[in-house]
């Protein structure tokens, strides 16, 4: 019993016995044993053997990459935005590459062997179909596998995307709320030359080398003391431009693009808001038009109120009468 | 954000050390003293040559000299030299040399090969640009846009304020003309019970 560690599958190859035992009983049995019947099926039995190892094989192989599999998709899914294992996923995308195509020539192998068998020998239909069958399972169950890999790598890249647009988001928001709009060529800059990796030495080296310039410059007389510096110290130090330049442009042409997608939500935004607002003057309008009903039907009660009032003059005579023969009796048992 | 000057040089990509050739030249050293000019002048022209003759063909280079920086452009021979200070962005400025290429190109053709004397004659299309790209925006179209794209959504900020402001006028106003209506409500029904219950007086 040997374990064997071949394209990072493991198995126990016991076939060394089995050639042991069927050496064992072929001398121990000769007499059974004829010519080239027992070769035929010898021979029969060994395809299939060997198929079947083939088989079993292949099978065990796409297991282990699926588990591989399984095991990315995890990484791949939690990767936060500091803590990225990214080296791990290579490794490990580079590994279940390797798997999925060796056990892709595997099978094209195994395929070739059954439809050798199927042509050369006349076995059994069975067995054929059996073979047929076990081949195409292993097919699927590959295709299976690189499908949910394609599916992996495609989160993956999302995953990146996202990560790059939420870095963006940070070092865009701290460089707008630092500096003046107005002013976007410094946060520009400094966005650009904190990308390309080339350039933040030769800017650093530039400014630091021509700060101890900067005291000794005048506003005035600058032209002599130009020359004399220039022809005593020759600080100029050549910025390999080309790429960061394309860079550059590049990052101007997604800066806009960005700033034109958030006027464009702003825009909606404000549209919502607008029309949101719109209901609310709607509702005014029609309190202010209860309001009115209300007040038109009041209006219209005072003044028939006030018609009764003018008109009964007659009965108030009568009323006003009725009370100062009512204060004279009052008065009269009082007094 | 100024530009100082603007060179066209014709340089051979001999290794020989043979100085650039000066097709055309611009200079705006009018913020130098009145005695300082031509010593300027001259110096602009000897570092634009060297700059120049270190300029690998079809390359673009930024070099920083004192409080300048000198960025120059080689296409074919063709170089381009422009001196400006370091707040000038790097891609405007690349942008510019660029259109003074183009339209030298355009103008004389390919009548600057032949030429092997400093030309002394002024092209005004060279004034012009210089004068005109000393903002930096006129240059650089994306810069421009960039800009005005800012400008907007500051404005749009102040629009959505406003609009929010106009909202919580809104809300208050909604209160008061339902507690109007309310109110007027009230006063109908005391009307009408005014109405109602006097009749026999």
């Amino acid at each position: 019993m040997n374990l064997k560690f071949v394209q990072g599958s493991s198995y126990r190859d016991r076939t060394q016995e089995f050639i042991s035992i069927t050496e064992r009983l072929r001398k121990s049995l000769p007499s059974l044993n004829g010519s080239s019947k027992p070769d035929g099926s010898r021979s029969k039995v060994a395809f299939q053997t060997e198929f079947n190892k083939r088989a079993s094989k292949i099978g065990y192989g796409i297991h282990q990459t699926s588990l591989k599999l399984a095991k990315l998709a995890k990484l791949a899914k939690r990767t936060s935005v500091f803590d990225d294992p990214m080296v791990e996923i290579q490794e490990l995308t580079a590994v279940i590459k390797q798997d999925i195509t060796a056990l892709n020539a595997a099978v094209v192998d195994l395929q070739l062997v059954c439809n050798a068998q199927k042509e050369n020998e006349s076995v059994s239909t069975d067995t054929t179909t059996h073979s047929t069958t076990v081949v195409d399972n292993l097919k699927n169950r590959l295709m299976g596998a690189t499908k949910e890999f394609k599916e992996v790598l495609t989160m993956r890249t999302e995953n990146l995307k996202v990560h790059e647009n939420r870095r963006q988001l940070f070092s865009a928001n701290t460089s707008k709320d630092s500096s003046n709009p107005f002013a976007r060529q410094r946060p520009l800059a400094n966005k650009s030359t904190s990308k390309a990796s080339a350039s933040p030495p030769p800017w650093v080296n530039n400014s630091s080398n021509s700060s101890p310039l900067f005291p000794r410059k005048q506003a005035d007389g600058e032209s002599q003391p130009l020359l004399q510096q220039q022809q005593s110290q020759q600080q100029q130090q050549m910025v390999p431009l080309q790429d960061s330049y394309m860079q550059s442009r590049a990052e101007a042409l997604h800066n806009v693009e960005s700033t034109i997608h958030e006027l464009g939500g702003i825009f909606t935004q404000l549209a919502t808001m607008v029309s949101q607002q719109g209901e609310l003057a709607i509702r005014i309008d029609e309190n202010m038009e209860d309001t009115l009903a209300n007040v038109e039907g009041a209006q219209g009660q005072l003044m028939r109120y006030l018609n009764s009032i003018s008109s009964n003059r007659w009965l108030m005579i009568k009323i006003f009468f009725v009370l100062i023969v009512f204060l004279m009796i009052f008065l009269f048992f009082v007094a | 954000m100024k530009i100082t000057a603007l060179l066209v040089l014709k340089c051979d990509s001999r290794s020989d050390g043979s100085d650039p050739v000066i097709l055309a030249n611009a200079t705006d050293v009018s913020h130098f003293g009145y005695f300082q000019r031509v010593t300027v002048k001259q110096f602009i022209v000897f570092v634009g040559r060297t700059v120049a003759k270190r300029t690998p063909p079809d390359q673009r280079h930024s070099v920083q000299h004192e409080e300048y920086k000198v960025h120059s452009y080689n296409r074919n021979g063709l170089c381009v030299v422009g001196f400006m200070d370091d707040h000038y962005p790097v891609r405007s400025a690349f942008s510019v040399l660029n259109k003074v290429m183009d339209e030298y190109q355009k103008c004389f053709g390919d009548s600057w090969r032949t030429i092997q004397a400093d030309s002394t004659q002024p092209w005004p299309y060279l004034n012009d640009a210089l004068t005109k790209f000393q903002d930096p925006g006129e240059a650089d179209k994306l810069l421009k846009i960039q800009r005005e794209l800012d400008e907007t959504k500051i404005i749009l900020h102040k629009t959505i304020d406003s609009v929010l402001e106009r909202g919580e006028k809104l809300d208050s106003l909604v209160e008061k003309s339902s507690d109007l209506s309310a109110a007027s409500q009230m006063f109908y029904k005391q009307a009408k019970k005014t109405n109602q219950c006097c009749t026999i007086l």
